[in-house]
């Protein structure tokens, strides 16, 4: 009964999940800086390891690569299943980071299989070393990342009919394309101003019912609305990994009853690695933009 | 999908470990859309490994390096695609008698050559084609 359950097969998803649930609540412990941050060590070194050691315990367990691959993506699934739970990652954070720990743990198998089919201790130990190392290096290091997102339209009104739209704007009523929003990611859907000069409130707000609090900035009519975000949701799901610190409009009269609207967007992310994570982000950004401001060229041109 | 990947991101190579990364992810592509091949290059490993001198490491660029002596006979990636360096002769032999022999998908104008495996019957034009980059490096060997 005991051997049943604590096989070869059972102990190298059991071990390599806790191995790594261990080892984030340890990077937890040692940044410094936390206030949420997951980094890089946690999606790359990590299951890289939780590979090496699942394929530790199936080193006798005779198979081949497509049960490997199989078996690995299990343990994937498993992890997510932990990280929903104990860590309390919603479904939208889990979709996103699901490829990277799979591809990571893959190669964590495959590698661990290659290390102890040669059986050379010195450097297994060597590469465990190594990577343990770049993990207590990255907890202790600091993390601060931040960007921006421009992206821009024409739209057939003057600007004057644009402004109208651009502080404040009626509820946006038509389905979102973008698949991210339909599988329940929030996206914008209104937004109110209590005035029409620089210093007032606005509030962004989106689907779900989560508000951002913003202050106008710079109000320059016809040209430029810039605000500051001054309070936004954190929650499990993507909204506690990035904050968005700014936002801004620009209005370019083209002269031909035309105006280029530009929307841009600072925000900061609080996971890493950021040539992964920055992707989505970048995506996520553009079509929170897109969406908004292709509601603002419907009612310009509608008018 | 490949083709594009390396033609416009193989640049990307020289990070140390993405190719790797990248060979995980074909990996996870092809557990998904032909399992079997995954098989098959267990099959051609098995088998490569029972001929004398050889050895199986990992691609620099990620995939299964089939190696004689310490010198590469060819590396499967795990998308299945064997990439062989043999000569431009064979090379044009091969092309001539078998349409599944191609050039390889960078290196045009060389004596590499690149076969897709996606059916049974390409693990057996694979294991021929080792096999006879293997018989050239031994009879290279022994007249050295």
């Amino acid at each position: 009964m005991i051997n049943s359950i604590f096989s070869p097969k059972n102990n190298g998803f059991v071990f390599s999940n806790a191995f790594g649930m261990a080892a984030i609540s340890i990077s937890k412990l040692l940044m410094n800086d936390f206030n949420g941050t997951l980094i890089f060590s946690e999606f790359v070194i990590v299951p890289f390891l939780m590979g090496i050691i699942s394929a530790w315990f199936w080193r006798n367990v005779n198979f081949g690569s497509r049960q490997l691959s199989a078996w690995s993506c299990y343990n994937t699934v498993f992890a997510i299943f932990l990280s929903a739970l104990i860590l309390k990652e919603g479904v939208i954070c889990l979709v996103i980071v699901a490829p990277l720990l799979m591809c990571f743990i893959i190669l964590g198998a495959f590698t661990g299989r290659r290390m102890f089919k040669k059986n050379n201790q010195t450097l297994n130990a060597s590469i465990f070393v190594m990577l343990f190392g770049i993990f207590v290096f990255d907890s202790l290091s600091v993390h601060h990342y931040e960007n921006k997102v421009a992206d821009t339209i024409v739209i057939n009104a003057p600007p004057a009919e644009v402004w109208k739209y651009v502080v404040a704007y009626k509820r946006i009523e038509s389905p979102s394309k973008y698949w991210f929003f339909r599988i329940g990611m929030p996206s914008p859907v209104q937004s109110t101003a209590d005035g029409y000069y620089q210093g007032a409130k606005r509030k962004c707000i989106f689907s779900n019912g989560y508000v951002f609090d913003e202050k106008i900035v710079t109000y320059e009519e016809n040209k430029d609305l810039t605000f500051d975000i001054t309070k936004q949701p954190r929650d499990p799901e993507i909204m506690g990994h990035i904050d968005i610190l700014r936002g801004q409009f620009l209005l370019k009269d083209n002269h031909n009853g035309t105006t280029t609207l530009t929307g841009n967007s600072w925000y900061r992310l609080y996971v890493f690695p950021v040539w992964y994570y920055d992707i989505w982000a970048e995506s996520v950004t553009r079509n929170v933009h897109l969406r908004v401001m292709e509601h603002i060229k419907q009612l310009a041109e509608t008018k | 999908m490949f083709v594009f990947i390396i033609r416009y991101f193989g640049f990307l190579k020289f990070i140390p470990g993405l190719a790797l990364l990248f060979d995980a992810q074909l990996k996870l592509w092809t557990l998904i859309v032909n399992p079997n091949l995954l098989d098959w290059i267990d099959d051609i490993e098995h088998e490569v490994l029972t001929w004398p001198g050889t050895t199986v490491t990992t691609h620099k660029y990620g995939g299964l390096q089939f190696n004689y002596n310490g010198k590469e006979l060819g590396h499967i990636h795990s998308n299945g695609l064997l990439d062989m360096l043999l000569n431009r002769k064979i090379k044009q032999q091969l092309m001539q008698q078998d349409r599944r022999v191609q050039d390889h998908h960078s290196f045009k104008n060389s004596g590499w050559i690149s076969v897709y495996m996606k059916h049974h019957d390409d693990k057996q034009l694979a294991l021929a084609l080792l096999e006879r980059a293997y018989n050239l490096h031994a009879d290279k060997a022994l007249n050295n």
